[in-house]
């Protein structure tokens, strides 16, 4: 086909339009934000308190949460069972639901009458209005992201090097640790980093279990519709250039790991 | 040594049914049959990566049926070899030292040990992505090796390797042989068999359909599934009858074969090899044993030289040299005689296909 031909163009035309799309608003927000009204944010204690405390509660969700999940994942990428498919259709479930709607969902489950609100209050343990709280309301709307990926990792790692594992002796927890999950590691580094990005920009679900302490997402909200956009603007810029940086940083981090390559099962 | 005692296994649509087979301490046995005929769902049972629906499976009288794969001291050499890609060389090869929370020393003392035997000393240090087949090879067998098992199970060991490395790796199993290892090696290829068995089990949807010498095997085929894999071409659908005191076997084109002496059945299927029978342009004079006038139909070359498809009242497959072919100056449609003698007229009871 001709560099130049019809389809081409019309492609490129296309793809720009959707680039452009997501670019603009950013574009235009960076834009009309000023250098001195960025310094004055970076010094504003609460936004930058704000920041932290979104960084650290959406990662400390995705840790805890991954202990779970990566096991989770492996077996639906290696077993199967009954109602399989229902299963997989639960974890997706959170990607479908409106994000308010699932935050009283959460709220109803970590309230001092929910299952999980009476027994974190039976040891002294609160959640509402608390960063336990937000942590299971990032995790609640993330967590598929985690799961679906490292599945999807678990899967092409080829059966045959499991097995081959264990006909060297190695039992099947260490066949998991020195074999699945080092083979499967770029996939759930991808869930990870997607399931924390996800998490920390979340702000429907959180809003509804945490008013206070303040997230990014939710402080932001809050500058625009008490103040404006003129006070919410460089709010906006500065979490999303601190979540830029740390997305990335994430990222890099993921793919330093040594690239491995895989032959897919071979023919029985 | 190791005896399965009427193993069954169903997965899916397919199923090991019945099989029992004895591996004699020291023998190279192996397992022929085509892809999806359950060679290397056997081995997996033997292996202990599955176990059978019934049957027993025993290794030096001890029961082994259900014991665990870590237990079983078999090592497995898988098809494709199945390397650690995220493990270098001596990770591989350490691999089961490892697990055994063996001394730092004496992995360094074995594996060092292993990789010299082996040839592969100098690939150590590096990761597998970029090893050839046979260094691939090697390396697998290496780290099974290093294990020091009781049997050896290969699957499909010299599928992925170039023609020209199957010779080298072919005389490693012979020598591992020769030092007492037992070996039970699955191939779907005739004469990788031939070339390595001591004896032969030749397996056909899920069954054991012949076992023995390769020799009585092949020189013998029970049925036509055997008798292609020693290359037969030549199969007739036959009924025997005695005339006098001379058997003779009539096929469905009425073309009747002497036969030696024997005993035979009313029907059957009566084999002859392609390379037992010769050919002549003119009528042979006092020939003995079978000759019949035929058509060449076809002419192609084969490894032999030239293969000759003749219809002489049934299709015949007729493998003669390149010289021969020379001098015989024959074309497709030319007038041909073919002979062959009694004994080499293979007869099959009941007509299994």
């Amino acid at each position: 086909m001709s560099r130049n031909s019809p389809f081409n163009w019309i492609l490129l035309i296309l793809s720009s339009l959707v680039l452009l799309f997501i670019l603009a608003p950013l574009a235009g927000m960076f834009l009309h934000t000023g250098g001195s009204e960025l310094l004055e944010t970076v010094n504003d204690q609460e936004v930058r308190a704000s920041i932290w405390l979104t960084i650290w509660v959406a990662f400390a969700a995705t840790f805890f949460f991954a202990i779970g999940a990566i096991p989770l994942a492996w077996l639906l990428a290696r077993k199967e069972f009954p109602m399989k498919n229902v299963v997989q259709g639960i974890i997706d479930l959170p990607v479908v639901l409106p994000h308010t709607a699932a935050g009283i969902a959460i709220l109803g489950f970590i309230s001092r009458d929910g299952l999980l609100g009476k027994a974190a209050n039976s040891v002294g343990l609160t959640l509402i209005n608390n960063p336990r709280g937000i942590a299971l309301a990032m995790a609640f709307v993330s967590i598929p992201f985690l799961i679906n990926a490292a599945r999807d990792g678990f899967t092409a790692v080829p059966e045959r090097l499991e097995k081959a594992a264990l006909s060297l002796g190695a039992s099947r927890t260490r066949v998991f640790f020195t074999i699945s999950l080092p083979l499967a590691w770029r996939s759930i580094m991808t869930g990870f980093v997607m399931m924390f990005a996800r998490g920390m920009s979340e702000f429907g679900a959180v809003v509804i279990v945490a008013y206070h302490p303040m997230v990014a997402p939710v402080l932001i909200y809050e500058r625009f519709s008490s103040f404006g956009l003129k006070y919410a603007r460089p709010a906006a810029v500065l979490f999303i250039i601190v979540a830029l940086a740390v997305f990335i940083l994430l990222r890099l981090i993921s793919v330093r790991k040594k690239e491995t390559h895989i032959l897919p099962d071979a023919e029985a | 040594m190791l005896k399965l005692d009427n193993i069954s296994k169903k997965m899916g649509d397919f199923a090991l049914s019945g099989i029992s087979m004895e591996i004699r301490e020291g023998e190279y046995y192996v397992l022929l049959g085509r892809s999806g005929s359950g060679k290397t769902q056997l081995l997996e049972l033997i292996a202990g990566l599955n176990y059978p629906d019934s049957g027993k499976l025993w290794l030096d009288d001890e029961d082994i049926t259900f014991k665990k794969i870590q237990d079983r001291n078999i090592g497995l050499v898988f098809q494709d070899y199945a390397i650690f890609p995220n493990l270098t060389v001596f990770g591989n090869i350490a691999y089961s030292l490892h697990c055994r929370k063996t001394q730092k020393s004496t992995i360094i003392k074995e594996v060092t040990r292993i990789a010299k035997e082996l040839n592969i000393s100098h690939l150590l240090n590096r990761f597998t992505d970029n090893l050839s087949g046979g260094e691939l090879q090697r390396v697998a067998l290496a780290r099974t090796l290093i294990t020091s098992p009781r049997l050896l199970l290969l699957d499909e060991p010299l599928a992925s390797i170039d023609a020209s490395l199957k010779d080298d790796i072919k005389r490693t199993f012979r020598q591992l042989n020769k030092k007492g290892l037992t070996i039970i090696h699955v191939t779907h290829d005739y004469s990788e068999a031939v070339s390595l068995a001591k004896r032969i089990g030749v397996i056909h949807n899920g069954n054991i359909v012949q076992e023995g010498a390769p020799d009585d095997v092949f020189g013998k085929p029970v049925n036509r599934f055997v008798a292609r894999y020693a290359g037969i071409r030549n199969f007739f659908r036959v009924r025997f009858s005695k005339e006098g005191l001379l058997w003779k076997a009539v096929s469905e084109g009425k073309l009747a074969f002497n036969l030696s002496e024997g005993n035979y059945p009313d029907e059957g299927l009566v084999l002859v090899r392609s390379n037992a029978i010769s050919v002549s342009v003119e009528e042979p004079l006092h020939e003995n044993g079978n000759c019949f006038k035929g058509v060449i139909k076809d002419i192609s070359p084969c490894e032999k030289g030239m293969e000759l498809m003749v219809e002489a009242g049934e299709m015949f497959y007729v493998d003669i040299t390149m010289n021969d072919f020379k001098k015989l100056q024959i074309t497709e449609t030319s007038d041909i005689w073919i002979i062959f003698p009694e004994e080499a007229c293979i007869a099959l009871q009941g007509g299994s296909m």
